[in-house]
């Protein structure tokens, strides 16, 4: 299972979007080893300047179970957030997580119950359920505001980004290195960044 | 001479094509022996995996790994080597670390596996200095992979072994591994490195399957390497499978000579101007030679045989060849697996499929439920209409079973048992409603080559993992409840319940006990009294078995006696009572008779004759003063053979006695069909004689049958004077039970027949 990873950088042209002094929009577009646009892989960007205030996303921290399966597939939550383990199933479920970020177990719990976890730390947290072998999910927790999921043209813009020395981060569960990530260091100019990356493996 | 040329070629020419036939068949069976093997090895990788993954997926497996409870998954791995009979089982985890007791210069390899193993592939072959070993992964998913199991089975003489037995031809299987730039040597040093082996093994790695000749130590010889993937696809290993030149030439012999043969004789007709003759053979040959190199390119062609000289035969035995080789390959992996009689799966196939179905069922939580089923009667139908009947029905039973269910796993365990799989999801009454409709169905007679044979079975169910986790102690507990069934009347199911296990290890410990009371002294005999009312004294005494046991303490007859008849003891011990019963009498006054109760199966062995006879002749015992009891349950196995003993013991002058009348069968054909000497009326209805009128009515009833066949008649269980006046007034000749005495020791017989008893009665 040995892996070849490697990004193909491919440059575009810049598109420039001011939104406030000093910060572009960066635009990532991911692309799975056999060309095709990769949705739902995560694009982190690690920025030069960190941003003042807690960082916060305009949706629920909630992973609920529904149809058997994790709703969402990816949470993506800020470091020290509460998550909500609503079950909405007729079934009941046990979630558990053998990660290295946060290791926990939900036992047996059911219709209309919820239960939820601090995610302390920053990382990857796989989610099982030990009664569903099929199901998977996962919570990245994050330590920085400019996180986003590629939509289905394997596109991610994030805004917002200040310009300067910066590192890209694109994780997905077929990349296969440790936890999944790969990483690579970027410049954002004042006037934005866009780039291409394909995902380069067996 | 032209002629002579040709007819010279028409004999090198056939000499070719026996060649290319023995080559074509020893080449297919190469072939065929190559499939069995990757088919068998599919086979065992799915079991061992299912296994392996039964543990992957086990919550507390998974924890362990991930907190790194290293004791924990040692001791895991443990149980599952144990359970999988694997010596060397490994888990690696995500990191590279290994953990696991097997060999260190395997530990160093196996570590590397998952990382290199390719994509989707979940075994892989590897070389290590210990010898070749076939690694089977299994990965632990929570729910991405964490780590891998992995069993390492070693490639040595054994599986070789197992391997050439499979084949129809001898052939010799051996392991190559890699030594290095391209050179490849034996293990073992059986194959010794040399550069022909190297470029041959080479060609295979290269993708030429094909068998070819190769000069091996042993001489030349037809083999085929098979190149066996290791992690990354390179193969490490070859398995090299050959068959001796010589051999594969043998059967051929006696047609190379007659073909020589023919070819002078030919010549010698050819210079008498038979040229018709040489047509004859030079076309046929032509279209064998074309069809054998067809069939050497895979494809089957039928030959048409025009003639029946030798050419014809051997166009006609190479038609029966080509289509042999085609059907062996099926049928030796079908041989393995399956019954030939019937061709249901085998035992071997049932346990597998058994211990498959258990794993899968303990990890979703389900059941598995097997259905041991036996004929009644089957060894009669053999031993009565002759065994190929027999065999038919079996096959009627197979077909029946087969159709009646499609959902499970209908097998043939051997003789007239066979046993059904069935992994029930849905209905947790399919087994009870499968097992009746067998029932229903093998009620009414079979038409067995033109037998009606009547034919019932009994069931046994076993539903695991309740009852058995593993396939041996799940069809051990099925098999308890079939004989429960049996015991029961034939013709019924019965489930497996703990207790029926507990109460066979209990029968299977008393009867141990049982023999060693036999041979250590441990039993002894009671007498009880039996008061002539018309003498107004003792008459005789019953004898009564007892038994002493060390540790179990005084062990009551209705608790080992049906043991002692199921394991045929009983002829034994009914044999040491006779004896030492007659000998104690022998003391005795001689009015005073001996009374002695003998088993229907005591009494149905063929020397119980002679048993008497020797009890009477060593004690010396008066013949008159023994009473045999027997029960009406003697008859049911056939009435002449009974009364034709019956009529031998009393021409010895021994008296017999009809025990428990009125409970069993009581017909009344049995008192007319011997005179017995005594009727011994049954307790329960001595219980209720003086107060119940219909109780009182059958004692008169039978007293009077009695005096009217000249029969006495004896009252048991007699307990109050009120019963005694009852059955006085009724004319019984005599009485035994505790209102009188209950049984004593026999030291003490002596004083109770001096002693004043009339005083009690």
């Amino acid at each position: 299972m040995r892996m070849f990873c490697s990004f193909v950088l491919a440059i575009s042209a810049a598109s420039f979007i001011p939104d406030m002094a000093g910060a572009a929009t960066v635009t990532v577009e991911v692309r799975s080893s056999d060309g095709k646009p990769l949705a739902g892989a995560v694009v982190l960007i690690d920025a030069a300047r960190k941003p003042a205030g807690p960082i916060k996303f305009d949706y629920a921290y909630e992973m609920a179970q529904k149809n058997i399966t994790f709703a969402p597939h990816v949470l993506i939550v800020p470091v020290g957030s509460t998550v909500t383990f609503p079950n909405r199933d007729k079934v009941r479920h046990h979630v558990y997580s053998f990660s290295k970020p946060k290791r926990f177990d939900l036992k047996l719990y059911g219709k209309e119950e919820t239960r939820s976890v601090v995610f302390d730390k920053a990382g990857v947290v796989a989610l099982g359920c030990n009664i569903h072998d099929a199901m998977s999910g996962f919570v990245l927790v994050v330590d920085t505001p400019y996180a986003m999921q590629t939509d289905a043209n394997g596109r991610a813009a994030i805004t917002g980004v200040p310009a300067g020395a910066a590192s890209v981060r694109i994780w997905h569960p077929t990349i296969r290195t440790p936890d999944n990530m790969l990483s690579q260091p970027a410049t954002v100019s004042a006037t934005g960044y866009s780039t291409t990356y394909t995902i380069r493996g067996r | 001479m032209l002629f002579a040329l040709c007819l010279l070629s028409i004999a090198g020419i056939s000499q070719i094509v026996i060649w290319k036939n023995a080559r074509d068949t020893v080449q297919a069976e190469l072939s065929a022996s190559g499939s069995v093997y990757d088919r068998i090895w599919a086979l065992r990788a799915r079991s061992l995996g299912d296994s392996a993954s039964v543990l992957a997926r086990d919550f507390g497996f998974r924890s362990a790994i991930a907190s790194g409870d290293r004791p924990t998954i040692e001791s895991a791995l443990a149980n599952l080597s144990a359970r999988a009979d694997v010596a060397q089982t490994f888990f690696v985890d995500s990191a590279g670390d290994i953990i696991g007791n097997g060999l260190p210069e395997l530990r160093h390899a196996v570590a590397t596996v998952p990382t290199t193993l390719a994509s989707g592939r979940r075994d892989a072959v590897i070389a290590t200095k210990k010898g070749v070993f076939r690694l089977i992964v299994s990965p632990v998913l929570a729910p991405m992979e964490i780590g891998w199991v992995i069993f390492a089975i070693p490639l040595d003489a054994g599986e070789m072994t197992a391997l050439q037995r499979l084949s129809a031809i001898p052939l010799t299987a051996a392991i190559l591994q890699h030594r290095g730039a391209a050179q490849w040597h034996g293990g073992g040093g059986r194959t010794r490195g040399d550069a022909a082996l190297d470029v041959f093994v080479a060609r295979a790695i290269a993708g030429e399957r094909a068998p070819s000749a190769l000069l091996l130590p042993g001489g030349w010889a037809f083999a085929l390497a098979k190149p066996l993937a290791g992690p990354t696809g390179k193969a490490e290993a070859v398995l090299l499978l050959s068959y001796p030149w010589t051999a594969a030439m043998a059967p051929y012999r006696t047609m190379q000579i007659g073909i020589t043969l023919a070819g002078v004789i030919g010549l010698i007709l050819v210079l008498l101007g038979s040229r018709r003759l040489a047509n004859g053979i030079a076309r046929p040959i032509a279209a064998l030679d074309a069809a054998a190199r067809a069939l050497e390119e895979g494809n089957r062609t039928e030959l048409i045989v025009q003639s029946d000289d030798e050419v014809g035969r051997l166009a006609h035995s190479f038609n029966l060849m080509s289509a042999g080789i085609v059907e062996r390959e099926h049928r030796i992996t079908h041989l393995a697996f399956h019954d030939s009689l019937t061709g249901l799966p085998n035992r071997t196939y049932f346990r597998e499929q058994l211990d498959a179905g258990l794993a899968r069922a303990s990890k979703r939580g389900e059941s598995v439920a097997i259905l041991c089923l036996d004929l009644d009667g089957f060894k009669g139908v053999n031993d009565t209409l002759g065994h190929p009947v027999g065999d038919v029905l079996l096959r009627r039973v197979g077909e029946i079973l087969s159709g009646l269910a499609p959902d499970g796993v209908v097998s043939r365990l051997g003789g007239d048992e066979f046993a059904i799989i069935l992994d029930h999801r849905g209905d947790p009454d399919r087994p009870r409603a499968l097992a009746q409709a067998i029932l229903d169905q093998l009620y009414h007679p079979l038409q067995v080559d033109g037998h009606q044979v009547a034919t019932g079975a009994s069931i046994g169910i076993a539903v695991g993992p309740g009852d058995g986790a593993d396939a041996d102690t799940l069809l051990k507990n099925a098999d308890l409840a079939l004989y429960l069934g049996k015991q029961d009347g034939r013709g019924v199911f019965r489930f497996f319940e703990p207790a029926l296990d507990a109460a066979a290890r209990k029968r299977r410990q008393l009867e141990l006990d049982l023999r060693e009371a036999l041979h250590g002294g441990q039993f002894r005999l009671n007498f009880q009294p039996i008061f002539d009312l018309k003498k107004d004294r003792i008459g005789g005494f019953e004898a009564l078995l007892r038994w002493e046991h060390p540790k179990r303490g005084n062990v009551p007859p209705i608790d080992f006696i049906s043991v002692a008849e199921d394991t045929g003891l009983i002829i034994a011990i009914g044999d040491w009572v006779m004896q030492e019963a007659c000998r104690q009498a022998t003391a005795w006054p001689d009015h005073v008779r001996i009374a002695v109760n003998v088993s229907p199966l005591q009494f149905r062995n063929s020397g119980f004759q002679n048993v008497i006879f020797q009890a009477l002749s060593r004690s010396g015992l008066a013949p008159n003063r023994l009473e045999v009891e027997i029960t009406e349950s003697v008859f049911l196995e056939g009435e002449s053979s009974v009364l034709t003993l019956l009529h031998q013991l009393r021409a010895m002058g021994v008296r017999v006695a009809l025990d428990d009348f009125g409970t069993g069968y009581s017909s009344l054909s049995y008192l007319r069909s011997f005179p017995f000497d005594k009727i011994k009326i049954d307790k329960s209805f001595v219980d209720s004689v003086a107060h119940d009128d219909s109780s009182a009515a059958i004692v008169r009833a039978i007293v009077d049958l009695a005096n009217a066949l000249h029969m006495e008649t004896t009252a048991e269980g007699v307990e109050d004077s009120e019963q005694l006046a009852e059955l006085r007034g009724q004319g019984c000749s005599s009485i035994q039970g505790y209102l009188f005495s209950r049984p004593i020791e026999g030291s003490a017989v002596m004083a109770m027949i001096a002693g004043p008893m009339s005083a009690v009665a």
